[in-house]
């Protein structure tokens, strides 16, 4: 039983060892993709994954080269930019308005936004490649891999056999990687190697030293030794491996290929490079055509024309590269005009030029030499831990045909590069607008910049660039090489879609209870709890934010970052790095604080709690917990103190807060929750309901309440007793969205929501909280600069006056012109209408109830408010 | 930048594993004057050159270090841990 794939919804039947391309054209397809820009119907050219003509979609993924792409089972092939079909593309009449479509026409006719925008959709539909994928359907899975060698030789070819076995049978640890369906190179197809192939494969695979990767393109040679290599489908499970190597050096070994021959119409289907033929026959067993003509120079063709008679195929004739006048044909080629002679043929074998594969070499900071003798740009000068082996350094290469390149009859239809559909015209008449260096060529006209990234057409654009300037090769020169070349798909590069996910010890809890989650940093947090009666998410939060005011709600906060300082120098350390006094600080109380940097900027806020004469207690923001404690462990090297910090966030945390909160804690510990025994801003170690237990009083939503901080492993047990000691009070767990409606009230500031990476404390007007008659601190002397200055924006209170309610980030105008922004506002249910947290300009602020917030695109009158929404006294807090 | 970044504790190690923190600066005596602790707060050196700079390793040992780095070719020519309490009267500026 043979393999079996669809092809365009066709039935097709693979060999073994056949690719994509080498069994479709077996079964007599010829097209295999239509240009970019004419629509010209293109065929198989190289055959060796270097060339842009068999892209094709393969299992949904574009632009997949056919012939390096093993059939499997199954598979599901598609043509790519044609429309109806390959065979016949109404788009193709495209090519018949070229006169409209010269070089660079669309940087000069579509400079008008009118025009382009008017214009870029029908483009977009006809020129291009393959279609990505549409947004939403199941992406297939790709993965990363790192190794470490310390040789990697990269081109299984006879010179990367010859180095791997070399290296192998030294003891020396070698990767070899090869682009290729097998190893082998060009002997695979050869009609009489020099080596026998088998032997040096199993000499190598004996070897234990020696690894190697199979049809793995390196794309890139990157600083510290590090290559790029994509292996395509590693395993089942995953379409695109990423393989980082690091190695101590690079053997490159990547042998040569073949390029076209410049001649009118050389992209004919029917057109093929030599080693594509004698890849058809050899490893495919395919007879590639009836009547075949060579062009070929110094008696290059004997080869081929050997292999070919063999099969019973006529070679008409073999003629040399100087003397081809064009090729013949529609939709296939049908024949040959020489100077020799006219040829009627449905084959052309060109024997091009042989290009060292020496892309990663350039990468590495090899020079690139003109060997005129080997007609070829020779790598020279390479650094000490790259070495170049076999025909990629140049070894064996002869000339084969004139360069710069003789020229043509018609330069119209003479392509250069296959990729973008750029003719020798093109070249010239881009040269003509004073292009004529390689760099800008390449730039204007885009050649070398297509997916085969100028692996067909470098040195023929190098030719035509050094023959219409009238300069040497060698004085024209290559352009830059810069990875990844080949080219890499964006899935391969992104990788693994398993984002890590921090779940806090009462994550399940949450589940049970009906949470609806948001995501904050890596963090899982309920945003609100579904009531069990259907409701919407806003009457949902207004049940959770009644239930604090008027009873007693519980929320984990668990995601907050915390750290246990200890040591003799703590309060020195505190008092240096925070803005607020902490060295004074009792033991037993709390103290909120905020960290500015050097410039007075505000990085991060948190309460500072003292357990004992050498003991803190350190809460920091969700987001900002490994900043801080990299902070403090900076601010503190070379200082001689004696502090020792500890990220303690695997404790579980929680807040009960409300107007019931102490007779819920009351049910479970014997503590004194009185004011008098534990008053606001105060912290005690005791034991809840049989748990160790820092309780801080401290009150970010604005009502009696305790910040718990306990070991994980109790999380769920205290969290369920909380919820159960607070069933007579109505209790109700709260969210993300109640809490900060909350916080909002009381005008509690979120650092990162209602500051950014621009705002300083006394803009915040937060002044109290930075102390100014401590000797030093970090942001002391910025804040002393800008404390004799008036602010310029302010952050400040305000409520609508109507019924609307704004979104976060609305414009705040002043007498129509902009004056500002919001940064946070809801709906306040005690104040009947919505208030915010606003950033406005100094003189906005003093405008204040003239201000307009622009809501749906009107403008709603606000009021700014000096004072908080809720208990601005804090009564509550102290109750 | 894909360099190897030597860790005094953990040996060379892909940079990705490291946090910068940018380069060695002298801090100003809380009595400077103004232009002094505008010039350190506001200004780099940006020099191509090789130069001394902190850099923490955030997946490793979690530990401040520092390079001596070049910043033209990105060689790394030294690396040490800042010893905690400087016998030899050596200050590590920030």
């Amino acid at each position: 039983m043979g393999i079996t794939f669809e092809f365009n919804g066709r039935r097709f039947e693979a060999a073994p060892n056949d690719t994509v391309a080498s069994a479709l054209y077996r079964a007599g397809v010829r097209i295999f993709s239509r240009s970019f820009k004419y629509h010209r119907p293109r065929g198989l050219l190289c055959l060796a994954g270097k060339c842009p003509n068999c892209l094709m979609n393969v299992d949904g993924q574009p632009n997949v080269r056919a012939c390096t792409t093993v059939v499997r089972q199954g598979m599901r092939v598609r043509h790519q930019n044609a429309y109806p079909s390959l065979e016949h593309d109404l788009l193709s009449a495209v090519q018949h308005l070229d006169w409209l479509m010269p070089v660079g026409w669309y940087y000069k006719a579509l400079t008008r936004p009118q025009v382009w925008h008017r214009v870029e959709p029908f483009i977009r539909q006809v020129a291009g490649l393959g279609v990505p994928p549409s947004a939403g359907l199941p992406s297939p899975d790709y993965e990363h891999v790192h190794m470490h060698v310390e040789v990697a030789v990269i081109g299984g070819g006879p010179a990367g056999l010859r180095a791997a076995l070399e290296l192998g049978r030294a003891g020396v640890q070698v990767l070899l990687i090869d682009d290729q369906p097998a190893l082998g190179g060009h002997l695979r197809y050869q009609k009489n190697p020099s080596v026998p192939l088998v032997d040096l494969i199993n000499s190598l695979h004996a070897l234990a030293s020696v690894k190697v990767i199979e049809g793995a393109s390196c794309f890139g040679l990157y600083e510290g030794n590090l290559l790029g290599v994509l292996q395509p489908s590693p395993h089942s499970m995953a379409v695109e491996r990423l393989v980082h190597v690091r190695v101590e050096r690079i053997v490159v070994a990547t042998g040569t290929y073949e390029t076209p021959l410049v001649f009118p119409n050389n992209d004919l289907v029917g057109v093929m490079l030599s080693t594509a033929v004698q890849r058809l026959i050899r490893l495919h067993g395919i007879v590639p055509g009836k009547r075949a003509v060579i062009v070929a120079g110094g008696g290059r063709g004997q080869e081929v024309a050997d292999d070919l008679r063999e099969l019973g195929v006529t070679v008409v004739a073999t003629v040399a590269p100087e003397a081809v006048m064009e090729a013949v044909g529609g939709r296939r080629i049908k024949g040959l005009r020489t100077r020799e002679g006219n040829f009627e043929c449905d084959l052309v074998v060109i024997c091009g030029h042989r290009v060292p594969d020496a892309g990663l070499l350039a990468q590495a900071g090899a020079r690139m030499d003109w060997d005129a003798t080997r007609g070829a740009f020779v790598p020279v000068d390479l650094p000490p831990h790259v070495e170049a082996f076999g025909q990629v350094a140049g070894e064996s290469l002869v000339a084969t045909a004139p360069l710069p390149p003789p020229e043509p009859t018609f330069n119209k239809r003479a392509f250069i590069c296959l990729c973008a559909d750029v003719t020798s015209q093109d070249l010239r008449d881009a040269i003509g607008e004073g292009f004529d260096h390689i760099e800008t060529l390449k730039r204007y006209t885009t050649a070398t910049m297509g997916p085969c990234q100028g692996k067909m057409c470098q040195l023929n654009t190098i030719g035509i660039c050094a023959r219409e300037t009238q300069r040497s090769m060698a004085a024209t020169g290559m352009t830059t090489a810069r990875p990844p070349n080949p080219s890499v798909t964006l899935g391969a590069l992104a990788g693994a879609r398993h984002h890590p996910i921090r779940r806090t010890p009462l994550h399940y809890c949450h589940g049970e209870l009906g949470a609806v989650w948001m995501d904050m940093g890596d963090w899982k947090r309920p945003r609100y709890y579904q009531t069990p009666a259907p409701s919407t998410e806003r009457h949902c939060v207004e049940g959770e934010y009644r239930a604090v005011r008027e009873r007693v709600g519980l929320i984990d906060v668990g995601t907050l970052g915390k750290l246990d300082v200890q040591g003799r120098d703590c309060g020195a350390l505190l008092d240096f790095v925070y803005s607020n006094r902490l060295s004074d600080l009792r033991p037993g109380r709390v103290r909120y604080s905020v960290l500015c940097d050097e410039a007075g900027i505000m990085l991060d806020d948190g309460t500072i709690s003292r357990l004992a004469d050498d003991h803190y207690f350190i809460t920091t923001t969700t987001g900002n917990l490994d900043f801080v404690q990299q902070w403090l462990e900076w601010w503190l090297i070379g200082t001689g103190w004696d502090v020792h910090i500890t990220n303690v966030t695997g404790l579980a945390a929680v807040n009960l807060a409300g107007p019931q909160a102490r007779p819920v804690l009351g049910k479970l510990t014997d503590c004194d929750f009185s004011s008098k025994a534990f008053p606001y801003m105060s912290c005690r170690q005791v034991e809840v309901a049989g748990v160790p237990v820092l309780l801080l009083r401290i009150g970010f939503v604005g009502e009696t309440g305790w910040e718990m901080h306990f070991p994980g492993e109790w999380g769920e047990y205290l969290w369920k007793k909380l919820l159960e000691a607070g069933k007579e009070f109505d209790i109700r767990p709260f969210g993300v969205e109640a809490q900060r409606l909350l916080r909002l009230e009381k005008r509690h500031v979120i650092v990162g929501v209602d500051t950014d990476a621009l705002t300083n404390p006394l803009e915040a007007d937060m002044s109290w909280v930075a102390k100014m008659d401590k000797p030093d601190f970090i942001g002391k002397a910025a804040l002393a600069r800008l404390r004799v200055r008036e602010p310029q924006q302010k952050l400040v209170g305000f409520v609508m006056q109507g019924d609307t309610v704004p979104e976060d980030g609305a414009a705040i105008l002043v007498h129509g012109k902009l004056a500002g922004r919001v940064t946070s506002v809801r709906y306040s249910p005690i104040n009947h209408k919505a208030v915010g947290l606003a950033w406005v300009s100094a003189e906005a602020e003093k405008a204040d109830d003239a201000i307009r917030v622009r809501v749906n695109g009107r403008l709603e009158a606000a009021r700014i408010t000096r004072e908080a929404f809720y208990d601005p006294e804090g009564v509550r807090l102290r109750m | 930048m894909s360099f190897l970044l030597p860790c005094p504790h953990c040996g060379p190690r892909s940079v990705y594993e490291f946090r910068f923190g940018g380069e060695v600066k002298q801090r100003p005596s809380p009595d400077a004057p103004a232009e002094d602790w505008i010039r350190y707060t506001y200004t780099k050196a940006n020099a191509a050159a090789v130069q001394r700079e902190w850099w923490y390793h955030r997946s490793g040992c979690r530990r401040w270090l520092l390079a001596l780095r070049n910043t033209v070719t990105n060689e790394i020519l030294e690396t040490n841990f800042p010893t905690d309490s400087p016998t030899n009267g050596e200050q590590y500026p920030k």
